[in-house]
């Protein structure tokens, strides 16, 4: 019995996370012949004004001036007393903003140095397909990835997580976001927290857009038709059918038009690759009105659903290292000299040599 | 005759079930006039997970859609099954049985990957098999030349994918216009050209920069004048597809 330690280090967008994971590997030849232990799981979120989005420039200074007090306690929570013991620190390369990925790969050299531990440069939206897959125990699922930055399809293949759907403009997270912000929605915990306590009072459905093409979606004419259905709400004018719209109602038929899209383009890669597993990982995943739909749709097809709560789903440490330790097993490394981050790194670009 | 929701319930057994789709259940049936023929019905039932409203107007608006494009098809040079009957408000479409395997089925098979290339992992660098290769190319190029025949018609059909398309006989149809329209819009087509190339990459990826090509010979020797514009568009397209923001 083996164990290996692996410290994960991620702030691609506006959560700074750092955690500590351990693999125990019991049978070395099984792709599944270890048990995963949580040492810690820390994060800190950059929350600006209602009406206010997270520029890179002032995330990139939240996570600089907090870096090094989240390692500290990240570490002390997982008892780990001497990093040196540490077999790789796994950071997020890419895909996200620039600054703030750069801002946290400079601590991740900075340590690895120290304590003379390899790097482990990982893909963000693997480490969150990883870490669903290993909390939840699904096997092999179409993956539904979420969040403010991506909305993609995603299904295994030939060592590859393929992309068979994604939006072809805007994410599905980053609609709710800016619909947020000309509502100023609060961002405390999350805009898309807010937007749905709101939609659960909605009651009226206001007909939205509905753009799906295939397996790929559209969203940015969703947006722009909701801004302007917004703007005319406070300008007090808006009404359909004879009833006076509320905030909670184009919240509730915000999500239930953009939800119905994306458990369409799911169902529908399922068919494609006859699959009966749905797994959904992204910050918007922890959203419970998507859960349950997807639930539903998946009833219907005699499958099951699969998806984790805010720990792991909004962006964190852990699936960091816990992606960084699979491909480091393998034998990865990313030298000193190859670690800068990329702004856009694609999903299937990674050599998913864990799998079989 | 009998009435449809009858027949429908007659229809809805697990043995009549040929295919559940992502939106419709198709299950093989009798003509409705002409019993000693074979035909399908498609059926899309009320989807519990969205609002009645939206399913209501969805299950309408695409049936009705679908039907139309079978019946402009109909009169065409392009090979899509033929319409039979509709019955929107119960979300049915009667229409011809096309025998034969999907595009990506038969892909698979010639690959020699039975189990489906999306479950199974395999090794990454094998190579096309000889023999095959003149068959996947002059089928690949059939079934594009029958996608140009289709947007030179200015049908968007909304979902190409390798399962959108059966082969009857060797030759290529086109099935499932679900989410089919009308445009002379380059954008529009350009899209239905971006959605079946990522098709081909997660579905048939280990040759699918090849497949596309033989797709696009196909197609460009169909689409005439108007292929310029498309595949202007079609450059634009991929770039919003890549350059896409990627944060979360």
């Amino acid at each position: 019995m083996t164990t290996y330690l692996s410290l994960g280090l991620e702030g691609s967008a506006n959560k700074l996370g750092v955690g500590v994971i351990k693999h125990t590997v019991t049978d070395a030849n099984a792709e599944n012949g270890f048990s995963t232990d949580i040492l810690s799981n820390i994060r800190d979120t950059y929350i600006t004004p209602p009406g206010e989005g997270f520029l890179p420039r002032d995330t990139a200074r939240h996570h600089r001036n907090w870096v090094v007090r989240i390692i500290k306690r990240a570490l002390d929570e997982a008892k780990i007393s001497d990093p040196t013991k540490l077999h790789c620190i796994s950071f997020t390369q890419g895909p996200g903003m620039g600054a703030p990925l750069q801002s946290v790969v400079i601590a991740a050299r900075t340590i690895a140095q120290m304590w003379g531990v390899p790097l482990v440069g990982v893909n963000h939206c693997v480490g969150h397909i990883e870490m669903g897959r290993t909390i939840t125990g699904a096997t092999n699922p179409v993956v539904l990835y979420v969040s403010g930055g991506n909305t993609q399809v995603i299904a295994y293949s030939k060592q590859r997580y393929r992309i068979f759907g994604e939006t072809l403009d805007i994410a599905v997270g980053n609609c709710l976001d800016r619909f947020a912000r000309v509502l100023k929605i609060p961002n405390a915990p999350s805009p898309g927290y807010n937007i749905e306590q709101l939609a659960k009072k909605g009651k009226k459905y206001v007909p939205l857009p509905y753009t799906v093409k295939g397996m790929d979606l559209s969203m940015s004419g969703v947006l722009q038709f909701v801004e302007s259905l917004a703007k005319r709400f406070q300008a007090g004018d808006l009404v359909v059918d004879g009833h006076q719209v509320t905030a909670e109602d184009l919240c509730f038929s915000l999500q239930e038009t953009l939800f119905a899209m994306l458990v369409e383009i799911t169902e529908r890669a399922m068919a494609h690759v006859n699959s009966q597993q749905v797994l959904i990982v992204g910050g918007v995943g922890c959203n419970e009105r998507l859960q349950e739909m997807m639930g539903i749709m998946a009833r219907d097809r005699n499958g099951s659903v699969y998806a984790t709560d805010e720990r792991f789903c909004i962006d964190n440490g852990i699936m960091i290292a816990h992606a960084g330790l699979l491909a480091w097993r393998q034998g990865f490394e990313t030298k000193m000299e190859k670690t800068q981050c990329t702004q856009r790194f694609r999903t299937d670009e990674v050599l998913v040599d864990w799998r079989v | 005759m009998i009435t449809l929701p009858e027949q429908l319930e007659k229809l809805s057994k697990q043995e009549n079930l040929i295919a559940q789709g992502a939106e419709s259940l198709v299950y093989s049936a009798q003509h409705p006039y002409l019993p000693q023929q074979e035909c399908i019905v498609k059926y899309r039932p009320k989807k519990p997970y969205r609002l009645p409203e939206l399913d209501a107007q969805l299950s309408k608006h695409r049936t009705l859609a679908e039907a139309r494009v079978l019946q402009k098809l109909a009169l065409g040079d392009v090979e899509v099954p033929h319409l039979v009957f509709i019955d929107a408000k119960n979300g049915l479409i009667y229409m011809e049985k096309i025998e034969g395997l999907s595009v990506k089925q038969w892909i698979w098979n010639e690959e020699g990957d039975t189990e489906g290339g999306a479950q199974e992992a395999g090794d990454k660098s094998r190579s096309l098999p000889d023999g095959d290769v003149s068959s996947l190319k002059d089928t690949l190029v059939l079934v594009g030349q029958e996608i140009g025949k289709l947007h030179k018609s200015d049908i968007v059909h909304g979902d190409l994918t390798t399962s959108n398309v059966m082969l009857r006989d060797g030759k290529p149809v086109i099935i499932d216009f679900g989410l089919a329209s009308v445009s002379t819009l380059a954008e529009d087509k350009a899209v239905d050209l971006y959605v079946m190339e990522r098709a081909v990459l997660s579905t048939h990826p280990v040759h699918s920069q090849q497949y596309c090509d033989w797709l696009f010979e196909g197609y460009l020797a169909v689409v005439g004048k108007s292929q310029k514009e498309v595949m202007r568009k079609l450059e634009d397209v991929r770039q919003r597809g890549r350059k896409r923001s990627m944060l979360g």
